[in-house]
């Protein structure tokens, strides 16, 4: 393709920038990647480095950077397989960009699923990038986005595409847009960090100096609530994130045990024990008042609402051993969930409404494990030697993060919900543990 | 000694008193009958019973500075036996908080918080000196191993912390001088991955402090 009818192109394709870059075309789109499928194979794809679109200035490594950071966070997704440019038939030299110039021979015998080039132009400091997905088998470009913005947005404009990508296809936006809330411990205290979900910020949220833990999001992202025992007791506290303050709102005699947010972000659930043994409550902040919704001798803990609201799964040990069980909002129509094995605890309810992962024995370590709300299709999703607890969903439904034990250190970690594509989380420097992950709702931008 | 002291003053202020009181109601007498059917008030100017002669201000005088010489004495020596007994009463506190910090860590099976029968007989041990020294409270701190959740384990730390104390309460401990404190597997005594690390972090720990 002629330099001059590129620009043309590009000229006319700014017109369209707006409506593509809201990203909220309503797109019927084949789901190419039944990511559900438990015998999910990656998709082979290829990157090839970026055009320079623009020859006014200087580019330096920003074809390979494109192309490589592209390919690492595609490679974290857990859905492809990024081709080793090594590999590449194709000249580089030549600018293939157009469905009509690619010699889509050149990427079928690599056994390339899907190939993936862009381009882009600079001046001064602001860019604009065009990326081009195409489909090697049919030939033809599935997916064409273009954005504008600062040089200092490239990484950005990156994630914007990838989740366009995945969007396309597996029906599912991706989670860069997300964070995971951890515990980091060090000694006798332990505080609550903010990790991106690709692991490359990692925030120190608290800093209260004793043992806090048990953090759960509100549905905005805004806010986080947690259990501390910053005053003595474990006392139940919600914390704002922008601009910082955080106050504690229950401060019984006993345990003050944080939960989960409602759907709506109106209740709250959390665990008291002021009425003489742990009970489940529901903190409602429109009137401000506590709903008693267990009342049991046993243990009952760890209350999780289902995606609609009008189910909460928690763990009771009325039966003799810690049990999932799923009762109505309002307490009513308790069910027992999980018959196998004598410990399961920490259910998370996937946000699709469909599956519960849970921690439970098999052999002598913790596991996670899905099953159906109707407690059919039990599913044993990790095999660690050194054990997984306390799984919790990515909002999107495709990833569990949970807490593993590598090597004698306790790390967070990520896997598709399938089991595969095993990622631990780095986190910071100074930690010796990290437990306890809360995965935040999607925050909008990277 | 502070009572002693006490007694001392008070005595010599009762003579001084008394001897005061008998020279007015002498001088009063004599002033009444001179002056019979006047008012009140007139009896009341002239009143000067609380006036000691010269030489009875004299005497009581050096009563005074006796009583003063005397009364530093006492004093010095009262502060000295004061602090000699809050020493001895802080060593014996001391000594006791010793004794109370040998009361040993009692354990639990996984998964479970009713009291073992060794657990039963460390608790007596406890309760009996804890009626023996009533100026003693405790906290019952429930532990558990790492294994399983965090929230479990501070459900499961709870009910160990209660079994205990609820045993303690059964014993005659009053439950104002019981609290209980659950942390769950947050603390635990040996960092190990194991199961004797495990076993020795399932437990009630007991620390005993003086009572406000």
């Amino acid at each position: 393709m002629h330099r001059i009818e590129m620009k043309k192109a590009i000229r006319i394709l700014s017109f369209l920038l707006p409506v593509l870059l809201v990203g909220a075309i309503p797109v019927q789109s084949k789901v190419y990647i039944d990511i559900n499928a438990p015998a999910f194979q990656r998709f082979p794809i290829a990157i090839t480095d970026f055009y320079d679109l623009g020859e006014s200035a200087p580019v330096g490594d920003m074809p390979i950077w494109f192309s490589d950071i592209i390919g690492s966070k595609l490679d974290m997704t857990g859905f492809f397989r990024v081709i080793d440019k090594k590999a590449f038939l194709e000249n580089p030299e030549k600018q293939a960009f157009t469905a009509a110039d690619i010699n889509f021979q050149d990427w079928s015998v690599l056994k390339v699923d899907f190939l993936l080039k862009g381009g882009f132009i600079v001046k001064d400091q602001d860019l604009t990038v065009e990326f081009r997905l195409y489909d090697v088998v049919e030939g033809r470009m599935i997916l064409g986005r273009r954005y504008q913005g600062k040089l200092n947005d490239r990484l950005k404009m990156v994630l914007k595409f990838i989740d366009e990508m995945l969007v396309e296809l597996t029906g599912e936006s991706g989670v860069f847009d997300t964070k995971i809330a951890v515990v980091g411990k060090s000694g006798t205290t332990s505080e609550i960090y903010l990790i991106d979900f690709d692991d490359t910020n990692t925030v120190k949220l608290t800093n209260f100096k004793s043992l806090t833990m048990m953090p759960s999001w509100s549905p905005d992202g805004d806010y986080i609530t947690f259990t501390s025992y910053r005053d003595g007791n474990p006392d139940h506290y919600v914390l704002r994130r922008k601009p910082f303050s955080y106050r504690r709102i229950s401060a019984f005699n006993g345990l003050n045990l944080a939960g989960p947010w409602s759907p709506d972000g109106k209740k709250m659930l959390t665990v008291l024990t002021k009425d003489g043994n742990e009970e489940i409550y529901i903190r409602d902040f429109t009137n401000n008042s506590l709903k008693r919704i267990t009342n049991n001798p046993a243990i009952d803990v760890s209350p999780v609402w289902s995606p609609d609201g009008e189910n909460i799964a928690f763990v009771s040990d009325r039966s003799g051993s810690p049990q999932i069980f799923v009762m109505n909002a309002d307490g009513g129509e308790v069910r027992r969930l999980t018959y196998e094995g004598n410990y399961n605890t920490s259910p998370s309810w996937s946000p699709k409404g469909n599956r519960i992962a849970f921690e439970g024995r098999a052999g002598g370590a913790f596991q996670i494990f899905t099953i159906n709300e109707d407690g059919s299709g039990l599913v044993q999703v990790t095999f660690e030697p050194g054990g997984c607890e306390d799984p919790t969903w990515s909002p999107n439904g495709l990833y569990i993060a949970f807490a593993t034990r590598q090597r004698g250190e306790a790390k967070v970690c990520i896997i598709t919900a399938n089991g595969l594509n095993f990622r631990p989380l780095k986190g910071a420097r100074g930690i010796s543990s990290f437990q306890g992950p809360s995965w935040s709702p999607h925050m909008g931008t990277p | 000694m502070i009572r002693h002291r006490f007694l001392t003053t008070a005595a010599v202020i009762f003579f001084a008193a008394a001897f005061v009181m008998v020279a007015g109601c002498a001088k009063q007498q004599a002033l009444e009958e001179s002056v019979a059917g006047t008012t009140p008030a007139v009896v009341v100017a002239d009143d000067k019973s609380g006036v000691l002669a010269p030489g009875e201000k004299k005497e009581l005088a050096v009563a005074e500075s006796v009583v003063e010489d005397k009364d530093a004495a006492l004093k010095a020596a009262a502060l000295e036996e004061q602090a000699a007994r809050e020493k001895a009463e802080k060593e014996r506190q001391q000594q006791l908080l010793t004794e109370a910090a040998a009361f040993e860590d009692i354990g639990f099976d996984f998964d479970k918080y009713d009291l073992k029968p060794e657990a039963r007989a460390a608790i007596q041990k406890l309760g009996e000196w804890l009626l023996a020294n009533q100026a003693f409270v405790v906290t019952v701190e429930g532990h558990c191993d790492e294994r399983g959740t965090t929230e479990y384990n501070l459900a499961l730390g709870d009910r160990r912390a209660n079994a205990a104390a609820e045993y303690l309460v059964a014993l005659g401990v009053p439950a104002k001088r019981i609290t209980t404190i659950s942390y769950g597997e947050e603390l635990p005594l040996d960092p190990g991955h194991n199961e004797e690390a495990w076993t020795k972090n399932r437990r009630d720990h007991f620390v005993i402090t003086i009572k406000n």
